[in-house]
């Protein structure tokens, strides 16, 4: 079992290809199921994604990505500079059953984050927003 | 990702391979709106081939899944891996877009 990774992102959407990357590598080297290494890929771009596009209002800054791996789980911390943003409450709730016509697409992604993720926990402190989220091994 | 359009009668089918992610999703919905043809009474997404999906490519198919509506047209899925299939699930988009097991099964579910 690898060590992990630990990453610096630039805030802006083409850096999503370097974290695939290096998610690609480590699942290979050890051995995830394809199923955990799509969770893994999703919870990430959605955290990232979020910050990327909600944190700032300009380009040019940094996000620092950790991924550590344990028995059970996969941890992902994921830590920015931005404006004070909680995915878990202030993300609006999604829309999971209104007619077509209707239906907004916001809030999906983190609704998805925590549908595939067994602990969710959002922090700030020292000007920082610090997400947490354990991704289970076992589906 | 690589989309790659075949018709059957008054069929559209779309194979979607590989990625969809945030990255790529504005090519996605442009090269899906740009297959579909206003005459096109079905149009139905192979996901066979597509190994990931986000919130970001979810996003284009209930835009598409919209659009399609306003012209009578119905948007199907079929094929999907475990993972996708998944993903459908959870966010309620199989109640969107109808999924089944094979592209014959959808063919057949568009004849009725």
């Amino acid at each position: 079992m690898s060590n992990g990774l630990a990453l610096t992102l630039e805030t802006r959407p083409e850096e999503l290809d370097r974290l695939t990357a290096a998610i690609e590598t480590l699942a290979e080297q050890d051995n995830w199921p394809a199923a955990l290494t799509f969770k893994v890929n999703l919870v990430l771009e959605e955290l990232v994604l979020n910050v990327i596009n909600y944190a700032y209002d300009e380009d040019g800054h940094h996000l620092d990505v950790e991924l550590t791996c344990n028995e059970e789980d996969l941890v992902i911390e994921i830590t920015d500079e931005g404006k004070p943003f909680d995915p878990l409450h202030d993300a609006p709730d999604p829309d999971m059953e209104s007619p077509m016509e209707e239906r907004r697409i916001g809030g999906l992604g983190v609704y998805l984050v925590r549908t595939m993720t067994s602990d969710m926990q959002y922090r700030r402190e020292d000007g920082k927003n610090r997400m947490t989220v354990a991704v289970s091994r076992d589906g | 990702m690589d989309l790659k359009s075949t018709r059957e009668g008054s069929n559209l089918i779309v194979d979607v391979e590989g990625r969809v992610d945030g990255t790529n999703a504005m090519d996605f919905q442009t090269a899906l709106e740009g297959a579909i043809q206003p005459s096109d009474q079905g149009v139905i997404m192979d996901m066979g081939q597509l190994q990931y999906i986000s919130s970001a490519g979810l996003r284009v198919i209930l835009l598409v899944a919209k659009s399609l509506q306003k012209q009578n047209a119905k948007l199907l899925g079929c094929s999907l891996s475990e993972s996708v299939r998944e993903i459908f699930a959870i966010s309620g988009f199989d109640k969107i877009v109808p999924v089944h097991d094979s592209r014959t099964d959808a063919l057949k579910a568009l004849e009725d």
